[in-house]
């Protein structure tokens, strides 16, 4: 499938904003079933620095700095990314869960050194004994990894309500976890603290998928959404990519921005301004098969 | 030091060793396990008896003087912003032997090679990491690592630049260190001042024993710093980063920028542009090269690291990463704080250095491994355990010191998350004499050391800060706790040459006079400084004039202008006149209300208030003030400070009143005598000047405007209070009229007290200010100033002095106080929107929260 994403923020002012500082997760990254075949990034008005570089995690990073006076801020990328439809591997592939735990933990060199990073707590994902003990229904003893994983996917998309009031970006896991409410960003986070919990490895994809109108309606230019879901590794093979929000294994569908640790690493727009009074955002995002 | 000399030849030395028991199987710095004095104590040993008890308790006296008159406080941690407590400094030092301290400083040079190498490392091709020298546990997920750090390129891998080691010697005689800080490390400041503050006090046994200076190891410091510029590398611009006043050793802060010539700046201060760092001053951007920051990693960068924090500058790490500014020490060097590292440096040292590390660090164990868990477990009671990362987040726990329940509560812990914790050996630190109460008692050491890079290779301060404790365990005393502090001193085998960081003769140095690099803060600062002073003493000389009266009138319904300047004074407050009429005195209510508001401490305009704000303004400023103008400040604070009670007579009020009005005259004299005529200074001058000419004014409207039936004692009074009676006698003799003493008090530019003079004053400072030289119009305080001044010097004084036939009032009087009053306020506004309004807080841009498909 091939894809032309357009991600469009805009930030408007009461008062004049002398200068910031921004920090851009705008460029598709390639992955194992993905490539980005262009990404143009437009900013207005015209940033007096501009310099781009990759992350920790190999994500493409765009900093860059407005050094005019300005109250609207508009920042657009379009990019071309084509995504291959995957079949996800055979359950019976999957060892015992636990054996990946085992395994992950005894890694002492490098070969499984990304891998690892991944267990550990990060800013918005603590390591909690309430995400294990939700999660255990899920991991059972000697239970496949992939098999516990997906069920654990599908219990968060049963048992969770979508609701955009319900929290804001700093909502904790536990916070989700009590209200059994959230988006995606919760959804995945809340997965995240479960899986690392168990001492397993998962990490945070950023990116957006492609959104199906209803049947005889047009399809509305700017509807779509960024999205986020998780990523988990497994010693068989690899990272394998979960969405708890829609229960499904993402294949064809999900465009990949990038990934990190949570979203902290990894979200679209940073930036620090001086002055400004009251501002607002508008954000749009359309996702077109082509 | 001549008091001691006599005190020697006409006393016989004291026992001062006799009631001196260091406490069983500890080491002690001065006497043997025989009681014998050890070698390189005797000489000074020997000059503390014959300078006795007596002797001793001067000198302590001494010192604590010589702390307090320059200022030396912490903020302690948690309490109010603005408090401060005196540092603690015991005058008699600890010495060490150069032999001895060779050995500790080779160690220390070693140690802070391999903790830079390991930051190389971890933040470049982490090697450690991928052998499994070092495990992931303590790097990756070590909220300290900071991945935003990962490959900026640090100038000559140098990461640390300043690095401090926590020292305690053991039961066995060996030093060990028992922590490492790499973030802004503090305390060689205050080992500074102690060093400056006893060999003072002990002039003599310090130059006897041949101390080893500190001087050489700041210039290393300076030099490294300097050097490691990579622009503007023949004239680099270095400042020092503090948290500011709130943090607990901004004393140090503003001390040690001082020493080393760096310019004191806030967050605030800074800016990034064109992916560089500027410092806002009032002439515009200056490049900045070099930080050395007193910051931990985090909260450098709103940006890139932790966005709550608003104390760094948005962009920094960018600008680093782009190789335009140094900072010292690199941003991520606070993962070598993590006490669990430490037991893994025997080994990494072998492996990196290829030697055996000379100091060692107390016995360590991490728990994430399982060997280490289990001896842990089964030792709880004989060890402290600590947080493996995170240091601050948690105070180290003595396992014997835990009741049975806790102990197995810990154990649990450990059990549940072993990465977490570390444990160490308990060291019980050797003990030195403090003087306490009349007498040398032992105290624990606890001693923190400083190495500094010096280009390829690291120095060591000779000496450091030592902080005593009664409590032989406590792991690391912290400057928070409040114990003493002492100077360490390193004796020197041959004769030790005294240096100075000025620059050697003959050095090409850019010649300079002040320009325009003062940053808007303190500009803002200094300009409430000058305002602030001035309304004190507006105050003051008027609360006087009325006390005098008030006293020497044995019948106070007798003085025409007595209820006049009462009621001035009250409305210099906006305070009503109250109505109460106390047993038969007129004045007695009023003189109360009058007390109250000159010493509430909750009225932010009462006089106490007003000099404890200048004050608290001029602490915060001490890299800009002379040592003499902050003593003058420091004592003024005393004079108004508590102790003044509203029981006083009135005498003593008096007196307290000359004493302030001649202190506020010593400072304005500082200024005057002393200050170069840089912006500093002239901020400082325009909130005096502007503050004056409003205070004129208001006085002579709720003082001349009124009618007045007998006005000969109210102007006598009023040009007592402007300090213009010996001018006008000496002009006008005994003859007391309104025209000259309007003149003298209003429109004489020449009397430094009237208004016409402040506003020329002022109207000069307004044409030094930096100005846009491209614009042809006047800016809108030259367009103030200008109609300000043309108002009084188109003034008739006589016409002024007309009264109205109807209601006896000055009318046209008040309609030209009223209107220069409209002036002043404008003025002030001007200058501070063009050059003193801060550009508020930075801000975070609403982060964008994804959202599903509906």
């Amino acid at each position: 499938m091939m894809y032309r994403v357009r991600h469009s923020t805009v930030y408007s002012y009461d008062e004049t904003v002398p200068v910031c500082q921004n920090e851009a997760h705008l460029k598709p990254r390639n992955a194992a079933a993905q490539k980005c075949l262009s990404n143009n990034l437009m900013i207005a008005p015209p940033p007096a620095t501009l310099v781009e570089r990759h992350d920790y995690f190999g994500n493409h990073v765009t900093f860059f700095t407005i050094q005019e006076g300005h109250r609207r801020l508009a920042i657009t990328a379009e990019s071309v990314v084509t995504v291959l439809e995957t079949a996800p591997p055979a359950l019976e592939e999957s060892g015992a869960w636990e054996h990946t735990a085992r395994l992950l933990h005894s890694y002492s060199d490098g070969a499984h050194l990304e891998a690892k990073h991944f267990t550990f707590e990060s800013p918005f994902v603590p390591l909690l004994d309430q995400l294990a003990e939700y999660a255990a229904p899920s991991f059972t003893p000697g239970r496949r990894h992939l098999e516990a994983t997906l069920d654990l996917t599908r219990r968060i998309f049963t048992e969770f309500k979508f609701d955009p009031t319900a929290t804001c970006v700093n909502t904790p896991p536990l916070e989700v976890l009590q209200k059994k409410r959230g988006v995606c960003q919760d959804f995945a986070h809340l997965m995240i603290g479960c899986l690392r919990a168990l001492g397993l490895s998962a990490r945070y994809v950023s990116g957006y998928l492609l959104t199906l109108p209803p049947p005889g309606k047009p399809r509305l230019a700017g509807a779509d959404v960024s999205h986020a879901w998780v990523s988990v590794y497994f010693p068989e093979f690899g990272w394998l990519d979960f969405d708890p929000t829609n229960n499904c294994i993402p294949s064809g569908h999900h465009i990949t921005l990038g990934w990190g640790r949570d979203y902290g690493d990894i979200c679209p727009i940073k930036g620090v301004f001086i002055g400004g009074g009251q501002h607002a955002m508008q954000v749009t995002v359309d996702v077109e098969p082509v | 030091m001549s008091v001691t000399t006599e005190a020697a030849t006409t006393r016989p030395p004291e026992d001062l060793l006799a009631g001196y028991k260091p406490p069983p199987g500890i080491f002690d710095e001065m006497v043997d396990g025989a009681g014998q004095v050890r070698p390189a104590w005797q000489k000074l040993v020997g000059s503390l008896e014959q300078t006795g008890a007596e002797g001793i308790a001067r000198q302590s006296e001494q010192a604590r003087r010589l702390l307090r008159d320059n200022g030396v406080t912490y903020n302690v941690y948690g309490e109010v912003s603005g408090e401060e407590r005196p540092w603690e400094l015991d005058c008699v030092p600890m010495l060490i032997s150069s032999r001895e301290w060779n050995g500790i400083a080779e160690g220390l040079t070693q140690r802070a090679a391999l903790l830079n190498l390991l930051l190389v490392d971890l933040y470049g091709r982490q090697d450690l990491l991928r052998q499994g020298v070092l495990p992931a546990e303590l790097v990756l997920g070590n909220p300290e690592y900071l991945l935003p750090c990962r490959d900026v390129r640090v100038p000559n891998d140098c990461y640390l630049h300043l690095y401090a080691a926590h020292l305690g010697r053991g039961t066995d005689g060996n030093w060990t260190v028992l922590a490492d800080r790499t973030q802004g490390p503090s305390g060689a400041g205050y080992a500074l001042e102690n060093r400056l503050v006893v060999s003072r006090v002990l002039a003599e046994e310090f130059h006897d024993a041949r101390v080893r200076r500190h001087a050489t190891f700041f210039k290393s410091l300076r030099d490294s710093l300097f050097s490691s510029a990579t622009r503007h590398r023949e004239n680099p611009r270095v400042v020092l980063l503090t948290p500011g006043p709130s943090s607990s050793a901004y004393f140090e802060d503003v001390y040690l920028a001082r020493y080393l010539g760096y310019t004191l700046v806030e967050g605030g201060d800074l800016t990034v542009r064109d992916n560089a760092v500027y410092l806002k001053t009032l002439g515009g951007l200056l490049p900045v090269d070099v930080i050395l920051r007193r910051l931990q990693d985090t909260d450098c960068d709103p940006l890139e690291l932790r966005t709550e924090s608003m104390l760094g500058v948005a962009g920094l790490l960018q600008a680093a990463r782009s190789g335009n500014v140094v900072i010292a020490n690199a941003l991520g060097s606070g993962i070598l704080e993590a006490p669990a590292l430490a037991a893994f440096l025997p080994d990494l040292c072998r492996r990196m250095l290829g030697e055996e590390l000379k100091l060692p660090s107390v016995q360590t164990w991490w728990c994430g491994r399982d060997d280490d868990r289990r001896y842990v477990l089964d030792h709880l009671h004989e060890l402290v355990i600590k947080p493996a990362m995170l240091h601050r987040t948690r105070q180290p726990v003595y396992g014997g010191a835990l009741s049975q329940t806790d102990r197995e509560r810990l154990a649990a812990a450990i059990t549940r998350h072993p990465n977490n914790f570390a444990a160490q050996a308990l060291v019980e630190r050797s003990s030195t004499p403090v003087w306490s109460k009349g007498s040398l008692q032992p105290r624990h050491v606890a001693l923190r050391t400083f190495v500094a890079a010096d280009g390829e290779k690291y120095d060591v301060m000779p000496g450091g800060l030592i902080r005593v404790t009664t409590d032989p365990c406590l792991p690391a005393v912290s400057m928070s706790s409040g114990q003493g502090s002492k100077d360490l001193w390193v004796l020197s085998d041959g004769p030790v040459s005294p240096m100075s960081l000025l620059r050697p003769y003959g050095a090409p140095i850019e010649l300079r006079r002040s320009g325009n690099d003062l940053p808007s803060r303190v500009a803002d600062n200094m300009f409430w400084l000058g305002r602030q002073f001035e309304r004190a003493e507006g105050i003051v000389r008027q609360w006087r004039a009325v006390i005098m009266r008030w006293m020497s009138e044995s019948e106070p319904g007798g003085l025409v202008e007595l209820p006049i300047l009462f009621d001035a004074l009250l409305q210099d407050w906006k305070e009503e006149r109250p109505e109460a009429v106390v047993a038969g005195d007129p004045y007695r209510a009023r003189f109360r209300q009058l007390l109250r508001l000159c010493y509430d401490e909750r009225r932010p305009d009462s006089l106490r208030s007003t000099i404890y704000s200048a004050h608290h303004l001029a602490s915060i400023m001490r890299d800009r003030l002379s040592l003499d103008s902050y003593r003058i400040i420091n004592r003024l604070r005393t004079e108004i400070g508590p102790g003044m009670s509203q029981a006083q007579s009135l005498d003593d009020i008096l007196l307290q009143l000359n004493q302030i009005i001649v202190l506020l005259s010593a400072f304005a004299g500082m200024g005057m005598e002393s200050m170069t005529r840089g912006p500093s200074w002239r901020f400082l001058d325009m909130g005096r000047r502007i503050e004056r000419a409003q205070h004129t004014v208001h006085i002579l409207q709720s003082v001349l405007v009124r009618p007045l039936a007998e006005p000969a004692p109210v102007i006598e009074a009023l040009l007592e209070i402007a300090d213009s009676s010996m001018t006008y006698r000496s002009r006008y003799l005994t003859s007391i009229q309104l025209a000259p003493a309007l003149d003298l008090i209003l429109t004489d530019e020449t009397n430094p007290r009237s208004a016409a003079f402040q506003l020329a004053a002022l109207a000069e400072h307004v044409r030094g200010l930096p100005h846009d030289e491209g614009k042809p119009q006047s800016t809108p305080e030259q367009r103030v100033m200008l109609a300000a001044q043309t108002e009084l010097r188109l003034t008739d004084v006589e016409a002024l002095c007309q009264s109205s036939e109807t209601d006896g009032e000055h009318r046209q009087l008040g309609e030209l106080l009223a209107r220069l009053e409209r002036h002043l306020i404008a003025l002030a506004e001007a200058i501070g929107h063009t050059y003193l309004v801060h550009a508020g807080p930075s801000r975070h841009l609403g982060r964008i929260s994804p959202s599903p498909q509906p």
